[in-house]
């Protein structure tokens, strides 16, 4: 029978957590405790669990702005060294709970992130966004609006048009429905889950839980 | 018209004015009366100082003294610069703004001294020692506006900074919107001044040159020169003095050490 060579196993296994312990180094206080799991290609998976249990940190760990207290985390088979840490932020678009992009209207907030070197060659065009906004329940209107004033559920929607047009192959998501009602989660689930993208993301929302083929509770 | 030289007698009786100041913040219970002691105690001992100091800087006038004591100037500012700046006084800021502080003050003296002015005797005292300073305190005041707003915001924001490095920014353009609004904060005051000076009021320069004698219009043509020299030394300096520091605040991952601030300011 023919087996796979080892690096090809580990390219097929995305993220790896190899007996992973975290504390934060101000309160000392064991955030994850000799956490192991492995992440695949394709994988559509919500991390659940109490406050306070060590989801968003996983999340922060893998993109490289805490480091693990003890244990590693490999990235297609390679430790997570700062190289490849800018390899994975390269790599991914994450969306944090609460999306905070400063002063200044939608449109100039919005489309700083496509004035990256790294997301040059993928900047939308206004009719394009505008085809998102409206899948995602999102006036036009608000391209004008200061992004301060929008509420908490436009802002995680126009997150998750930013995140959906950015098209990066992996989604990094902090409890991405958190602020929506029935219909925009609804719409936002089906424009996220139905690209063939690796989802990691943390969820109180049952709901969401349902429609992601992997539950990991810490 | 000859100058009136101010007697020590006279010099005492204008602290008197000091009363009415005193009384309102007392009567306003402001707590600033000890501060407000302190603080002409040491202008007076400061300014006596240098007073006495100068003399001797400019009987010898000697550009090997005269550097030595800009080079006293700019590390005074340094520290000062943190303090004020409530930031830790750490190598990692220390001797960027140090660097940015000096190459900052270099070039605008070489440019309006040597070159605009073209002083006879290099690095002339009479010239060297007041626009050096003049443009160092500016940048002092710029710099601790400048330095303050970029770290500070950038920990206080931090969740909008980490966004954009999560979504593939480098290190430059992360830190893009923070840079930008350090430096509209630090280049804004010198700006305002530039555009109401002579209408609200008459800089300290000028009037010391036309009381000194000179004639206003040379004392103008100076004041015009030293306001280029301040808002570019300025500008100068708060740019160099965030990039340079960056490259030892933000590690590798661009992540920011935060042991860097005194204050536990959250959002």
């Amino acid at each position: 029978m023919h087996r796979p060579h080892e690096s090809q196993k580990k390219t097929y296994v995305l993220i790896n957590f190899d007996h992973l312990s975290f504390s934060y180094p101000k309160t000392n206080k064991l955030v994850l405790e000799d956490f192991s799991m492995e992440i695949k290609k394709g994988d559509h998976l919500v991390l659940k669990g109490a406050s306070g249990a060590g989801k968003t940190t996983l999340l922060r760990l893998i993109l490289g702005f805490d480091k693990p207290t003890e244990g590693n985390i490999y990235y297609q088979g390679r430790e997570l060294t700062n190289s490849v840490i800018h390899t994975i932020r390269r790599e991914c678009a994450w969306l944090p709970q609460d999306l905070n992009l400063g002063e200044g209207p939608v449109k100039e907030v919005f489309g700083f992130p496509f004035s990256f070197k790294v997301n040059s060659g993928i900047k939308p065009e206004t009719d394009e966004i505008f085809k998102i906004f409206d899948r995602l329940n999102l006036l036009p209107e608000i391209w004008e609006s200061n992004f301060r004033d929008l509420s908490t559920g436009q802002r995680q929607r126009v997150g998750i048009a930013l995140c959906y047009l950015l098209n990066k192959p992996i989604l990094l998501m902090d409890e991405p429905t958190s602020a929506l009602d029935v219909d925009s989660r609804q719409k936002a689930a089906e424009l996220l889950l139905a690209k063939n993208k690796t989802i990691i993301s943390t969820s109180h929302d049952s709901w969401w839980i349902d429609r992601c083929n992997k539950i990991v509770e810490i | 018209m000859e100058v009136i030289d101010l007697n020590w007698l006279q010099l005492c009786i204008s602290f008197l004015i000091l009363g009415i100041p005193g009384f309102i913040l007392w009567k306003y219970k402001t707590g600033l009366n000890r501060k407000l002691l302190t603080a002409t105690l040491r202008m007076v001992i400061q300014l006596l100082f240098v007073g006495f100091y100068l003399e001797y800087l400019f009987e010898y006038d000697n550009p090997l003294i005269n550097i030595s004591w800009i080079l006293v100037m700019v590390v005074v500012a340094d520290f000062a610069t943190l303090d004020r700046s409530d930031l830790k006084r750490t190598k990692s800021l220390l001797i960027p703004i140090f660097l940015a502080t000096i190459f900052g003050i270099v070039l605008i003296d070489l440019f309006f001294l040597e070159l605009v002015i073209n002083l006879p005797k290099f690095l002339a005292a009479q010239y060297a020692i007041p626009i050096t300073g003049m443009v160092l305190g500016n940048c002092l005041r710029s710099n601790v506006i400048g330095i303050h707003s970029f770290y500070y915001s950038l920990k206080e924001k931090r969740e909008r900074y980490r966004f954009y490095l999560a979504l593939g920014a480098s290190r430059n353009e992360a830190v893009f919107p923070f840079f930008k609004e350090a430096l509209k904060r630090s280049a804004n005051p010198t700006l305002a001044t530039m555009a109401t000076i002579g209408l609200v009021s008459l800089p300290g320069m000028m009037t010391g040159q036309i009381l000194s004698g000179s004639s206003p219009l040379i004392a103008i043509k100076y004041q015009i020169m030293i306001m280029l020299a301040i808002f570019s030394g300025t500008v100068l300096s708060v740019y160099l003095g965030i990039r340079i520091s960056n490259y030892f605040v933000l590690d590798s991952t661009d992540n920011l050490d935060e042991s860097i601030f005194k204050q536990e300011k959250e959002s």
